[in-house]
């Protein structure tokens, strides 16, 4: 006779099989001496096993769970309204407010790029410092004053030239600086004579 | 009277009942407090988590859905609670046994018929042996084996408490039994002299 595989004869002895299965095991065990000593062995097994007893809880433990639920409750009421509950709406009211803010900057970014005359204004912004007065002017003529758009960026009279006065010097200086200055609208004055512009 | 059930206490407990709860402590706190002690041997460390899975069924009373045994859900958070509690503890070292770790000569020396007259010492050497087998198995193995051993929970509750199938409940308790089989052998060629 073909004996029953351990793990068959196990799940018997400890009751997980189906009725049917568990009725061809006790069938089987009727005539099968090696298989009915694997089960004995195993009830042994659960015997043994009993042996290890439980261990008690203290004389204190109902009272340290009561203590733990009433410190719960305790925490629970303190938080109320000024618990979780009020950071969590505060949190969802930021978040709004965020969301129209940028909802209502975006509509203001697409209004402001699709009108024509702030087009425009916004192009000399694309233009660079090395471009001439001239092609800034064609651009846009509001972006360069007449007096720039008229008048070519020197290179300076020949005041420079060897031999000159001290005084002359001087006056050549003042006329690079104001050609250095020349492009900026800004400024409306001459510098002072002697007056330095910062790079 | 008749015994309330789990579920009509929980249902109470849930409703804002405290009595109820208090009734669940008194009924479960034995069984709890040994199912940790089991699992994880310090009788201190195992009544604190005890403590902590009551306090996590109060604190969850409101969301309480009675879908499962009550049972089921006690034994899910305190199996959860055991097992993180033992994996928190993998680097302790564990307690000095009086001989091999794996309880081999050690279990040898107690088979060995030694003249003792103190019978009580020698069934704490037994437990001592037993607890030492058990605690050997690989966490998942020896929640299966507490709670189908100890506790009685029915295998298709372990495995709704261990989140596998019921085939997978089956093939553990096997391979956990196969291996207390062989470590404690001396004890059971001893219980048939």
């Amino acid at each position: 006779m073909n004996c029953l595989d351990r793990e068959r004869l196990f799940s018997y002895a400890h009751g997980l099989l189906g009725e049917p299965e568990a009725a061809q095991v006790h069938a089987h065990l009727g005539e099968c001496s090696q298989c009915r000593e694997v089960v004995e062995h195993y009830e042994r097994l659960d015997a043994v096993l009993e042996e290890w007893k439980p261990a008690e809880p203290s004389a204190w433990f109902d009272a340290r769970v009561r203590q733990a639920v009433e410190a719960q409750e305790a925490r629970r009421a303190a938080r109320g309204f000024w618990g979780l509950g009020w950071v969590r709406g505060l949190a969802l009211a930021s978040l709004g407010v965020l969301v129209i803010a940028g909802v209502a900057w975006l509509t203001h970014r697409h209004r402001s790029v699709s009108t024509p005359s702030t087009l425009a204004t916004q192009q000399p912004r694309q233009t660079t410092a090395t471009q001439a007065p001239a092609e800034v002017a064609k651009l846009n003529p509001r972006a360069v004053t007449p007096r720039q758009a008229e008048k070519p960026r020197k290179p300076a009279p020949e005041l420079q030239s060897a031999g000159v006065s001290p005084s002359e010097d001087e006056d050549a200086r003042a006329l690079d600086d104001y050609d250095l200055v020349a492009d900026f609208d800004v400024l409306s004055e001459l510098p002072k004579k002697g007056a330095r512009v910062a790079d | 009277m008749a015994m309330e059930s789990d579920l009509d206490l929980m249902l109470r407990v849930r409703a804002g009942d405290a009595a109820s709860f208090e009734t669940l402590l008194r009924r479960y706190r034995l069984p709890l407090v040994s199912f940790f002690h089991r699992m994880v041997r310090d009788q201190a460390l195992a009544e604190d988590l005890a403590q902590e899975a009551f306090l996590r069924i109060y604190k969850a009373r409101e969301r309480y859905q009675p879908e499962a045994r009550f049972t089921t859900w006690l034994y899910r958070i305190a199996t959860n609670l055991a097992l993180n509690a033992i994996r928190d503890r993998k680097d302790e070292v564990p307690e000095p046994a009086s001989g091999d770790p794996d309880g081999g000569p050690a279990l040898e020396r107690f088979v060995d018929p030694k003249p003792t007259a103190e019978q009580k010492l020698l069934e704490g050497d037994r437990q001592r042996l037993i607890r030492q087998a058990v605690e050997s198995l690989p966490g998942n193995q020896r929640a299966a084996v507490i709670l189908h051993k100890y506790q009685e929970v029915d295998y298709r509750q372990i495995a709704q408490i261990l989140s596998v199938s019921e085939s997978a409940v089956k093939s553990l308790l096997f391979r956990a039994y196969e291996t207390l089989r062989l470590r404690l052998e001396p004890l059971l060629r001893e219980g048939q002299i």
